[in-house]
């Protein structure tokens, strides 16, 4: 039993395994742990951050055995305890089955989903207890901070332009030279601020850092400030990530203690000090002009840009403000040196990104990859591929601002300059995958409405642009579409692009004019043909029996909700239309996929 | 520092902005939102032009573009005159019925497709934002923004009578779509859901500012003599002018 000495249980209580659960499979662990009169050396017990594979949580790692379960259920602890904990055996069913391969795999190291994979933003994540200081140091953390003091502001500014970091948060700035024209200007205070406010669909990343390495981004931020000769700092986190702000409150306290902020930190004469400020929930708000007037006490409206933030930001001072993943990368660029980071990569484009892999994929979750990974590999090797192996048809990148990219472009390396050449955008990093039963139209119009609420509506290009964008898409999924709309469509949308103040508003188009240059003929098969061969538009939308392939099997009809299909055992089945309420369910249920999807319904 | 603006060589000072420079030489740059004595606020987009800085072209909104020694800039291009034609039909699909908009759409030939267009619509206002930025200048405060994106609107908090409006109209005098009403009627006004009792002219004796409005006036201007409306300021005015004269000759 000596070899529990260095054992160590890791539960994963990220938010995506707190919500199936993990809490109590955590709490469970250390109730039968203590009650085992058996085990005389307990393992070490922690709660980490996300594991990324949310999709297969709660996730239970056990160290040094390098086993990984998943799925685990509080009914399964027990028998973790006496298999594996006491007598060395893997727990089978368990364990992660690889659906590349079919199967099961005892380290989560070797899953494929974990293989692509490098991890430098979220090195530390599910390996540490995020309200721990002491774990994150004993991984390494702080050492950054503290051979930054021992080097020159100037020296430190150069290690990051030489890394090429370039920001996380979208755009893809380059962050060795934001802190540079920072630091040339004198005015003083300046400020040093964290964009916490993720709001893309689908992106959850710097939530997982937040919540799973909070002091990362501390220690980035304090780097920072050091080096552009600033004192303070705002952290601004969006409200709706309650365990975001407990952890990383907790970890300014922690920091506050050990010496890492505060007054004359590490005893090198330097003073620092960080701040929260909760978002109020505005999308808009993570345009960072907009962010400024938010933390200032002002309605979150972007500015225009022609002086910039690093001269004239908060409260009109030079202000250094970079993305929750960029400040994650500053440690370890420290550490490591520029080298190491550049040669991670492609050329312009270096390091990692993190990516919330979501939709319709088999392992849905946050990965994080050298930037040029491609989309395929993103998709079928990390991901799985698309679950039921229903065709792929399109991945949305960068959130509302980002495009929708179809399957010529599988191969496209992920980095900012690729994307943006093909009319997406890498955002925060949010990757949506949609397989044949996702209507493009239907996309664009989802966007453009959720752009219509959050857009902050300053600027008429944008408000009257989406609304108008909106009302158009509106009319041509419900089937009131006319040839005449695209053409309408484009030349708003590109006045939108061009007109727009912020960068919400010039990105706003996106999904639009992605989804009409790749997907054109659905568009036009909407408009002319009322159909939408997806069946989401459901007034475009009729189900009816393939007699050919129908085997009688009365599934569908057994299925309907309505009662609206009609047929006996072994003979060929109808859907009566007028019944019909287009749910689907028949064509998902149908072992012969016999159920096909016409257009609107064509009045007799 | 000079600049050209359409071929004309002009002269401005560090941080003025391009529409300031481009008024004060008696340059048109179409614009909605601007207004001489407040600073600009980017929201109408009609004041796009184009500016040419060393090799670089970009476009930028004139009301709050800070000039810069030797630029080239000019008001419109065609790109430009397309956006502003689309910016106009937005506008035409957000207020049908405005005259004034109307107007606009006239000058620049811009039609709104009918099957976007709601003939009923009675929206005037296109949330330039000039009305709350007369009321912050005028220290009250009393209407601001209310919600995002396609909701947005101008209102008084909870679209409640408010309690710090002064009922001094300066809000629908700077409105360029006429959307603020002002009803004045037997000693009374009604703006933004509240009823304001007027003061009387001590001279001619029609009503012409709120009680609450003159209050501030007489503060501001640390004076206590009998109202006297604006006409009739203008009248005593002329009379002295004249009485001077008369002297003189």
């Amino acid at each position: 039993m000596d070899r529990n000495k260095d054992r160590r249980i890791l539960v994963c209580c990220g938010t995506g395994c707190l919500a199936n659960n993990s809490y109590n499979v955590y709490l469970k662990f250390k109730e039968r742990l203590s009650e085992d009169a058996e085990i005389e050396v307990k393992p070490i017990m922690k709660s980490t951050g996300c594991n990324g594979l949310c999709e297969k949580g709660p996730v239970v790692k056990i160290l040094p055995d390098e086993i990984s379960y998943f799925k685990v259920t509080v009914d399964d602890v027990g028998e973790i305890v006496e298999k594996t904990i006491k007598n060395f055996e893997t727990v089978d069913r368990l364990l992660y089955y690889d659906t590349n391969s079919g199967k099961r795999i005892k380290s989560h190291k070797e899953a494929s989903f974990y293989k692509g994979q490098l991890k430098i933003a979220l090195r530390n994540i599910g390996e540490i207890n995020p309200l721990s200081i002491e774990d994150y140091m004993e991984r390494g953390g702080y050492k950054a901070l503290k051979k930054a003091l021992d080097m020159k502001p100037e020296d430190i500014i150069r290690e990051v332009e030489l890394s090429g970091l370039r920001g996380r948060g979208g755009a893809g700035f380059p962050t060795g030279v934001k802190w540079r024209t920072c630091s040339e200007y004198k005015d003083q205070p300046k400020y040093v601020v964290c964009n916490g406010d993720e709001g893309d669909p689908g992106a959850f990343m710097d939530r997982s850092i937040m919540e799973g390495d909070p002091n990362t981004v501390i220690e980035g931020m304090i780097i920072c400030g050091y080096a552009i000769g600033a004192h303070r700092g705002f952290l601004y986190i969006r409200d709706e990530y309650e365990l975001a702000l407990k952890n990383v409150r907790a970890a300014i306290d922690n920091a506050r203690e050990k010496g890492f902020l505060g007054k004359n930190i590490l005893n090198s004469g330097f003073d620092f000090d960080l701040e929260i400020v909760r978002g109020g929930g505005a999308f808009v708000c993570g345009e960072s002009s907009a962010l400024m007037a938010s933390i200032e006490g002002n309605v979150g409206e972007p500015r225009a840009k022609y002086i910039r933030s690093v001269e004239r930001g908060l409260w009109d001072k030079p202000t250094v403000l970079n993305n929750v993943e960029t400040w994650a990368n500053i440690p370890p660029i420290i550490i490591n040196g520029w080298k190491w980071f550049k040669s991670i990569g492609t050329e312009g484009n270096y390091g990692t990104k993190v990516f919330s892999l979501v939709g319709k994929v088999k392992n849905t979750g946050l990965v994080e990859v050298p930037m040029g990974t491609t989309l395929r590999q993103l998709v079928y090797d990390i991901g799985g591929g698309i679950i039921n192996n229903r065709p792929f048809k399109a991945v949305q990148t960068g959130g509302p601002s980002g495009g929708c990219i179809p399957k010529e472009h599988l191969d496209i390396p992920l980095d900012f300059d690729s994307l943006k050449a093909i009319g997406s955008m890498m955002g925060s990093g949010g990757v949506i995958v949609m397989d044949d039963t996702t209507c493009m139209v239907d996309v664009a119009r989802y966007y453009m409405n959720f752009l219509a609420e959050e857009s902050c509506g300053k600027c008429t290009t944008c408000r009257e642009g989406i609304r108008t964008m909106l009302h158009i898409l509106t009319n041509i999924t419900e089937g009131k579409g006319e040839m005449e709309d695209i053409e309408l469509l484009k030349e708003i949308a590109e006045t939108v692009m061009e007109a727009s103040l912020c960068g919400l508003g010039k990105s706003a188009p996106n999904p639009v004019l992605t989804t009409l240059e790749y997907f054109k003929d659905e568009y036009i098969e909407h408009i002319a043909d009322k159909r939408c061969a997806s069946g989401v538009c459901k007034n475009l939308t009729s189900y009816y029996i393939d007699e050919n392939k129908c085997i009688g099997c009365t599934i569908c009809s057994k299925n309907c909700p309505v009662g609206a299909i009609s047929g006996r055992l072994k003979e060929v089945h109808v859907i009566d239309e007028d019944r019909c309420i287009k749910c689907g369910t028949c064509a998902i249920k149908c072992p012969r996929g016999a159920v096909r999807i016409g257009g609107m319904k064509v009045e007799a | 520092m000079k600049l050209k603006i359409d071929g004309i060589i002009c002269e401005g000072r560090e941080g003025e902005t391009l529409m300031e420079v481009a008024k004060r030489h008696g340059i048109h740059i179409p614009s909605l939102c601007y207004r001489k004595g407040f600073e600009g606020l980017a929201r109408c987009r009609l004041c796009l032009v184009e500016v040419k800085e060393g090799s670089r072209r970009r476009i930028v909104s004139s009301c709050v573009y800070p000039i810069k020694e030797n630029i080239e800039v000019t008001v419109t291009t065609d790109e430009i005159q397309r956006m502003r034609k689309n910016i106009i039909m937005l506008l035409l699909l957000k207020a049908p019925n405005n005259s004034y908009i109307n107007k606009l759409a006239e000058e620049y030939k811009v039609a709104a497709p009918e099957r976007y267009m709601n003939p009923l619509d009675d929206e005037n206002c296109i949330l330039c934002g000039l009305c709350v930025k007369a009321c912050e200048k005028m220290g009250t405060n009393a209407i601001s923004f209310v919600n995002r994106g396609i909701y947005k609107k101008v209102s008084t908090p909870y679209d409640d009578a408010s309690k710090d409006c002064i009922g001094c109209g300066a809000c629908a005098e700077v409105c360029p779509t006429n959307a603020i009403l002002v009803e004045d009627n037997e000693g009374k006004r009604k703006i933004w859901n509240r009823e304001f009792n007027m003061v009387k002219c001590s001279l001619c004796g029609s009503y012409f500012a709120t009680e609450e409005a003159y209050k501030l006036m007489q503060e501001k201007l640390n004076d206590n003599e009998e109202p006297i409306c604006n006409e009739c300021r203008k009248k005593i005015a002329a009379d002295k002018l004249k009485e001077s004269f008369a002297n003189i000759y």
